[in-house]
């Protein structure tokens, strides 16, 4: 398979070649440069973010930011409250979601199409406007101010996208491997775990990704349902730190970072993950 | 006045206990059902004043417990002054398990809102007075403060409660007030020849012309956040159609119809034609173009006088500012003294509170302690009458203390004073005064039809 | 008979497959919008007594002009244009080229899906520095290449608002496209790629004929994402223009949020948020039936 994979680059001339990787390069710093200017900007004073030294490296270094960012609040509970309600959220809305792809894409009956298109609905709500009624239900049944308060919708408001991706990837694998497992007496059930599961490890890492990208950043549902600050998650934590009439920014950069860089580094490892599980996955068509 | 505090105190100490008498035969039952239930153990103390007895715990010997959201986060500027009230509240009523939340300002709009429609609130919740709190009020979601209000009025003049007063009715603490304060770089005043804030709105023009001549631009606001316009606005036609006309207007007693406002309007517009603002304001937001004028880019900057504290903390800045009023345009109409601002900063108490009175009194207290530290650090006028040494409040909030000393009237700021829907037509109108988008004619017209 | 059982056994095994799914997506999302829906015949604060007025804030929806939902419209639809045929050909692109496995492909995977990962704010904060009239660098650059007659105070005039929002958002969501993209052109296996090759098609053929028809699914699913992702588009709008100037830049969401918020009309809110999820949703089927159709 190694061979193979270069194969293409290979044929490709030279010059072309070239061209590519000066193309790549480039985006490639453009992409980068956002990193660059949130770990600068966490290490500046307000006079230096705001006109006086805007893109440069800090003149003096105000590592101070840090220790104000995580002295105030208590943002390394906050970052544990994070990670532990994402985290909690994927796995739900994954697993419900691989269910429910299962039955609509590789199950005939007459309302699968119209399920899909059910599910399809959660793309086109907007947040705000489910605050207040989710709220309401929340309250009248005491569910306030716990994990499992932003886990259940976090999950649900994952569920579309979830399916969507998970529905792409689920058709890609040929009804022929089922058939062979009906054949040989599995049930739709047996099919799911022992044929479809194993087959659509490159869809979980994706799915996760952009759970994960929902769930972490999430600021509606965890500002107006978390009103005490042990279950308070990182984004209204930062957000926190800016004061009604006055704001540092400096912590404000300090405390994104602390935000930002374990995501890039957890990141890192998983594209590896993700390249891996497409190689081991792969399905011959 | 303190003895008389004391002894209502003490009178209600005793109803209390009566109550808790009666209802003693019910206690052991409560502590029975809190250890039954895990979940409810949370706040224990809370239980027994749940229970349907609802006795008003004003006693000093029964535990209760309190609940306050508020928006001095840890880098707001009051943070401190809620620190140190708290913490002497604390140390006094240790028997009131006081426990205490922070938001950021504009998510917390949202919150509270949600929070009402809910009945999720706390105990204690802190609001923006007039329009922002009336809603709730008509709701009936807002405990009544008249009675509790009696104890306090000596320290507390019943005219700084006026923007939280509904058909007569007391509803809210206010703690700390701020006007708009026009404050000046004098290091840029003095390079044109001027060693104080000129007095008059003839002398003030002249002032902004040498400035622009000398390649300096008078005025430093923020386009992108309307209100920072609305600073520069009302303040011009506060001072040229007179004080009452504005106010009412803003409380929709009077329409917006008023040729005084029309001129006004077109006067501060010339102000923008005439180039005395900076042109890129327009895409700026506040924390810009205030560190831009801390930069010694514009000569003067009209904001809020939550903004001393600041100032005042900046060591290289602060010997260069001053802080006046804006100059009176129409003398005919109005006069100085009349000025923009006044208490908003507001502590209101939960109709739906199971401890209501006992938190009505604990929000006064704690109001009057919130404004005594804020002051002290200089985020603020105090509503309450100070008390104590104040020799350390910085110099620039001495001068607006001493400028509202001799005030003749306040005004609030029009997006809090209007409701929410009307403050929001209006801003949008600002907008495009700003931008020149509408004249004075088109302003008073558009406002005149669109306002309910 | 036998089928009988069967088809009942199958109708059990769909149910249970379903369940998990159908009881979050029902009580946090569906529900929440039967609310919204009746709340939008109402005139309503979100506290106090509301009144019933039928369909009156649909109709005001639409012909009082100071609400801005036609405003808002049309800047999402064109957000949503440049998304689909400039944001995605990119993306496609990108994940085309990184699918021919160049050398350190998986750095430039990494790198191009950063954007994406870190906070809006911060996003925000770095596309306001480039466009701040004073320092930024946009204006910063016209001035060192002679082109001062460019400049602009980006984000406060209404010929550029839109386009300074624009730009950006595109540009964070690039990477965001491209990895799922990305993941349907490994999915196209090497044994497909080979054989095609062998034939002597050239990389771009292979790309063409074999790889974009077989992850057509996936460009589907990016394509209800841009879509729907722009007509909800919120957080960069806040940060860079607050929808100004004179609300010439608002976007639905924004509108939506102030009624609801700020203005106190939680009826007219509730009207917005119907009126989008069923833009959203018409858009999403309408988006499904051309991918079928070119089938």
């Amino acid at each position: 398979m190694g061979n193979t994979n270069s194969d293409i680059i290979k044929k490709t001339n030279p010059a072309a070649k070239v061209l590519m990787y000066i193309f790549l390069g480039i985006w490639a710093l453009i992409n980068l440069f956002p990193i660059y200017f949130m770990f600068t900007f966490s290490l500046k004073s307000n006079e230096e973010i705001f006109g006086a030294n805007i893109v440069g490296l800090p003149r003096e270094w105000l590592w101070t930011n840090y220790t104000r960012a995580l002295g105030t609040g208590n943002m390394l509970l906050y970052f544990f409250n994070s990670l532990l309600v994402t985290t909690l959220a994927i796995a739900i809305s994954l697993f419900a979601a691989m269910m429910a792809t299962y039955a609509i894409t590789r199950i005939s009956w007459k309302l699968n199409k119209l399920t899909n298109a059910f599910f399809m609905l959660g793309l086109t709500i907007p947040i705000q406007a489910s605050i207040v009624p989710v709220y309401v239900v929340l309250s009248k049944l005491h569910w306030l101010n716990k994990y499992s308060t932003l886990i259940v919708p976090y999950s649900a408001f994952a569920l579309s996208m979830s399916i969507l991706i998970c529905t792409g990837f689920m058709v890609e694998i040929p009804y022929a491997l089922d058939e062979a497992a009906r054949i040989d007496g599995c049930s739709l059930t047996g099919t799911f775990f022992r044929i479809i599961l194993p087959l659509m490890k490159p869809a979980v890492s994706t799915v996760g990704v952009y759970s994960y990208l929902q769930c972490w950043n999430e600021f509606m549902f965890a500002n107006v349902f978390i009103s005490d600050s042990q279950h308070r998650t990182l984004p209204v934590g930062i957000k926190a730190l800016s004061g009604a009439y006055t704001t540092d920014w400096g912590p404000i950069g300090a405390a994104l970072c602390i935000a930002t860089f374990p995501t890039l580094i957890f990141y890192l490892f998983l594209s590896g993950k993700i390249q891996e599980s497409f190689i081991a996955g792969a399905v011959k068509g | 006045m303190k003895m008389k505090r004391i002894v209502s105190t003490l009178l209600a100490g005793v109803m209390a206990m009566s109550l808790v008498a009666c209802a003693g035969s019910s206690a052991p039952a409560d502590t029975g059902t809190a250890t039954e239930q895990p979940a409810a153990t949370e706040q224990p103390a809370a239980e027994p004043a749940a229970e349907p007895a609802a006795v008003e715990n004003t006693d000093s010997s029964e535990p209760i417990s309190l609940t306050m959201w508020c928006i001095a986060t840890e880098s707001d500027s009051n943070r401190h002054a809620y620190e140190a009230a708290i913490a002497d509240m604390q140390a006094k009523y240790p028997n009131i398990n006081f426990t205490w939340e922070a938001f950021e300002n504009q998510s917390y709009k949202t919150k509270i809102k949600a929070a009402v429609s809910a009945n999720e609130m706390p105990d204690i919740f802190f609001t923006w007075s007039c329009a922002f709190l009336g809603d709730f009020v008509d709701a009936g979601k807002v405990y009544c403060l008249d009675d509790a209000y009696q104890n306090w009025k000596s320290e507390l003049p019943e005219n700084m409660l006026g923007n939280t007063t509904y058909d007569g009715k007391h509803y809210g603490v206010p703690t700390t007030m701020n006007i708009v304060g026009l404050f000046a770089n004098m290091e840029l005043l003095e390079q044109v020849g001027y060693t104080e804030i000129p007095g008059t709105y003839d002398e003030f023009i002249a002032c902004c012309d040498k400035l622009k001549a000398a390649g300096i631009i008078p005025f430093g606001c923020a386009g992108k956040e309307t209100w920072c316009v609305t600073e520069y606005l009302e303040s011009v036609i506060e001072k040229s159609a007179g004080a009452d006309t504005l106010n009412d207007i803003f409380l929709g007693r009077a329409t917006w119809d008023n040729q005084d406002v029309t001129d006004a309007v077109d006067t501060f517009q010339k102000l923008v034609t005439d180039g005395y603002f900076d042109p890129s304001g327009i895409g700026l937001t506040n924390d810009e173009v205030k560190n831009n004028f801390m930069a010694g880019k514009y000569a003067f900057y009209m904001n809020g006088t939550w903004n001393c504290a600041d100032f005042a903390a900046n060591e290289e800045f602060f010997p260069k500012v001053k802080v006046g009023e804006f100059p009176v345009i129409n003398a005919d109409k109005a006069k100085l003294g009349q000025l923009i601002g006044g208490p908003s900063d507001t502590l209101a108490v939960a109709a739906s509170s199971p401890n209501a009175a006992a938190a009505a009194d604990y929000a006064f207290e704690l109001g009057k302690l919130i404004c005594h530290y804020g002051y002290l650090d200089g985020c603020g006028l105090p509503a309450w009458t100070p008390y104590g040494d104040t020799s350390s409040v910085n110099a620039l909030t001495q001068t607006v203390s001493e400028i509202c000393s001799k005030a003749d009237s306040f005004v609030l700021f029009g997006d809090t004073a209007m409701s929410a829907d009307d403050a929001n037509t209006y801003l949008s109108y600002v907008d495009q005064v700003y931008g020149c988008q509408v004249d004075g004619k088109a302003f008073t017209d558009g406002l005149a039809k669109d306002i309910r | 008979m036998n089928k009988k059982t069967a088809d009942i056994q199958k109708g059990i095994t769909i149910f249970l497959f379903l369940l998990p799914a159908l009881l979050l997506f029902v009580s946090i999302l569906i529900a929440p919008i039967a609310v919204s829906v009746y709340r939008s015949m109402y005139d309503w604060n979100g506290f106090s007594e509301g009144t019933f007025i039928g369909f009156n804030n649909y109709i005001e929806l639409f012909t009082n002009g100071s609400i801005k939902f036609m405003v808002g419209l049309k800047n999402s639809l064109i957000l949503a244009f440049f998304s689909v045929f400039v944001q995605l050909p990119f993306s496609l692109f990108l994940a085309l080229l990184l699918g021919r496995r160049p050398k350190k492909e998986r750095f430039f995977l990494s790198v191009f899906f950063m954007p994406v990962l870190i906070s809006t704010v911060v996003i925000g904060q770095l596309w306001l520095k480039i466009y701040n009239p004073d320092y930024g660098l946009l204006n910063r650059f016209l001035d060192a290449v002679n082109l001062g007659s460019w400049k602009h105070v980006w984000v406060g005039e209404v010929k550029t608002a839109l386009g300074a929002i624009i730009v950006p958002t595109i540009w964070q969501y690039i990477g965001y496209h491209m990895l799922l993209m990305y993941a349907g052109v490994k999915g196209v296996s090497t044994d497909l790629r080979e054989a095609a090759m062998l034939d002597g098609a050239s990389p771009w053929q292979v790309d063409r004929y074999i790889v974009i028809p077989i992850i057509k699914p996936i460009i589907r699913v990016s394509v209800i994402f841009a879509v729907t992702g722009s007509l909800k588009t919120y957080d960069l709008v806040r940060i860079l223009t607050e929808g100004g100037p004179f609300q010439t830049t608002e976007v639905p969401s924004t509108l939506l949020e102030n009624m609801l918020f700020l203005r106190n009309r939680y009826g007219m809110g509730s009207t917005i948020s119907v009126m989008l999820i069923l833009l959203c949703f018409a858009f999403a089927l309408a988006i499904t039936a051309i991918f079928r159709e070119r089938d």
